[in-house]
């Protein structure tokens, strides 16, 4: 049982777990795309994880192969513990907080746990407290809503149009600009009044006629300003506002029929999502070690992925239908934590339902955190697993996330950053071991696999579409297959 | 050649079943987001069908033969 839940944990980090839903909101097809690529590529890689297994390296002569296999999964569990703690930032500073509040809480706790030995088999029961938290928010909003799940969606992908509520937060107190992260432009469909309770000063790219102006207001507490369809609302703005209710909400998909269509010429993309999911699973999961699960053990990863899945669908629902506001400039993963309709409930119930969520989300973070470094300690048997024990390394491994996560990242992005290259690095060898006594083939590739994949991450590509796009934003498409490539000739050389 | 094993199945059907999705996806005429019982028929496949399949599949066809004592 401990392994299942080491699997479960190393894989579903708070990041990965928001993602998905987060995704789903976004666009239905992609985020269904995500959810089962997230699913079904780890089942894939414990299937492929009883056929030959990687020769575990001679004790006496670590060699070099050894440390690049110790170094790149040290850089990848680096980056994974980075964006997870850079979410816990967002999270707080989302939710009215400090961004510091968020990533020392998350960052020491997180070092604590991987410290103190008594916890650290810990992982299993802060599944459990994780699952527990993240289902009761979710079970509540669905009764209190009156809908089940899928009259839920019916009801999401038949809107006419995405409308802030009149309890949305961004209507009735306003909410800084600056919070709002996204990648969608902050655009006005129809007449809008803004108001700054706090004033500032207000940028618009507004549309005359055919021509574009750049605008800067400074206004007066409590003044209103009114864009017209077209105007765009800068980012760069930095003061708190108020938008009207029941107008639509800018950056929202312009109805639930648009939301709940499939976009076409995607496959590149989805194939490039895949592939980096199935090489970094395989890194995280298998490079160095060897899963035996047994029907009972795969059928707990199954399910709990299972679960994992249908929360992230549900909730993405729900929030959709009582929060549309999520949609406000495109979506990011820190707002799946905010609890969606607080209209549904009376203090203290609201409260109580937030701190669930939170509390489900830092479970989530510290079973992840104890997996990944047991994760990284099984592949130093040389050192009897010191590298998983040492608090000196973790500290600074710790300290080093959160203060790399006081730069605000998009934390899914830099968590596809580490699965990518880990994978690229790790993954073909760990799917297709060489034989024993190859070990500087496995090396070698993984070398190749790297540069690839960071030769591809930093070149510049214009545009976002076509085949170019997808190697932009998945240069495992490259990286992987140039790995793979090095495997398979080096093992025709005899 | 290496004997086709049980999980070997396993990992194909798992494959398929992401293939599928792709296929369903690139159909034409948006048949994909057909509404079938309040759901579109792209959501019935990737959000309920597949995974629940997956599952199955994984109990069925992925476990270890033989338990061992040691997970690792």
């Amino acid at each position: 049982m401990t392994s299942v839940s080491r699997v479960l944990a190393v894989w579903l980090t708070p990041v990965s777990l928001l993602a998905v839903p987060a995704a789903l909101v976004a666009s239905a097809a992609d985020g269904l795309w995500l959810g089962l690529t997230l699913s079904l590529v780890l089942l894939v890689v414990l299937g492929l994880a009883g056929g030959r297994r990687e020769p575990r390296p001679d004790p006496e002569r670590p060699g070099a192969g050894q440390l690049f296999r110790v170094v790149t999964l040290l850089v990848a569990v680096g980056m994974l513990l980075w964006a997870n703690i850079a979410l816990a930032g967002d999270v707080a500073l989302w939710l009215g907080g400090q961004r510091w509040q968020g990533i020392v809480i998350t960052a020491t706790l997180g070092w604590l746990l991987t410290a103190w030995s008594p916890l650290r088999r810990s992982a299993p029961l802060l599944l459990a407290v994780a699952l527990v938290a993240m289902l009761a928010p979710l079970l509540q909003i669905g009764w209190a809503s009156g809908l089940p799940p899928i009259a839920a969606w019916d009801r999401v992908a038949t809107q006419p149009s995405f409308r802030f509520p009149p309890s949305s937060p961004w209507v009735t107190t306003g909410r800084e600009l600056g919070v709002a992260r996204g990648r969608a432009p902050l655009v006005f469909d129809e007449v809008h009044r803004l108001t700054a309770p706090a004033g500032g000063v207000l940028r618009a790219r507004t549309l005359d006629g055919t021509r574009l102006a750049e605008i800067e207001w400074t206004l007066a507490p409590g003044q209103t300003i009114t864009l017209r369809a077209g105007d765009e609302l800068s980012r760069s703005s930095s003061l708190r506002l108020r938008f009207e209710a029941d107008k639509h909400v800018p950056g929202a998909p312009p109805s639930g029929m648009a939301w709940a269509e499939d976009r076409p010429r995607r496959w590149m993309r989805r194939v490039g999502l895949a592939v980096t999911l199935l090489v970094g699973a395989a890194a995280l999961l298998r490079a160095g070690l060897t899963i035996r699960l047994g029907r009972d053990g795969v059928g707990f990863v199954a399910a709990g992925l299972l679960v994992a899945f249908v929360w992230a669908q549900a909730w993405a629902v729900y929030a959709m239908l009582h929060a549309p506001d999520v949609l406000l400039g495109g979506v990011s993963i820190e707002r799946l934590l905010e609890l969606p309709a607080p209209i549904l409930f009376a203090e203290p119930w609201r409260r109580a339902l937030q701190g669930f969520l939170l509390v489900g989300a830092l479970a989530a973070f510290l079973a992840s955190s104890v997996a990944l470094r047991e994760r990284l300690g099984a592949l130093d048997p040389t050192g009897g697993g010191e590298i998983g024990r040492d608090p000196g390394l973790w500290a600074g491994l710790f300290g080093g996330a959160a203060l790399a996560s006081f730069w605000p990242v998009d934390p899914w992005a830099l968590t596809l950053l580490a699965l990518g290259g880990v994978g690229c690095a790790l993954g073909p060898a760990a799917l297709a071991p060489p034989r024993r006594g190859r070990g500087l083939l496995a090396t070698t590739a993984g070398v190749v696999g790297l540069v690839a994949f960071v030769a591809t991450a930093v070149v510049p590509v214009r545009g976002s579409g076509g085949l170019a796009g997808a190697l932009a934003a998945y240069p495992a498409l490259v990286g992987a297959p140039a790995g793979a490539l090095v495997l398979w000739l080096g093992r025709g050389r005899r | 050649m290496r004997p086709v094993t049980h999980r070997t199945a396993g990992v194909v059907l798992l494959c398929l079943l992401l293939v599928g999705f792709l296929l369903l996806g690139a159909l034409p005429n948006q048949v994909a987001s057909i509404r079938v019982g309040g759901l579109s028929l792209l959501w019935w496949y990737g959000g309920v069908l597949a995974p629940v399949v997956a599952v199955l599949v994984a109990i069925r066809w992925l476990a270890e033969p033989v338990a061992s004592p040691r997970d690792e």
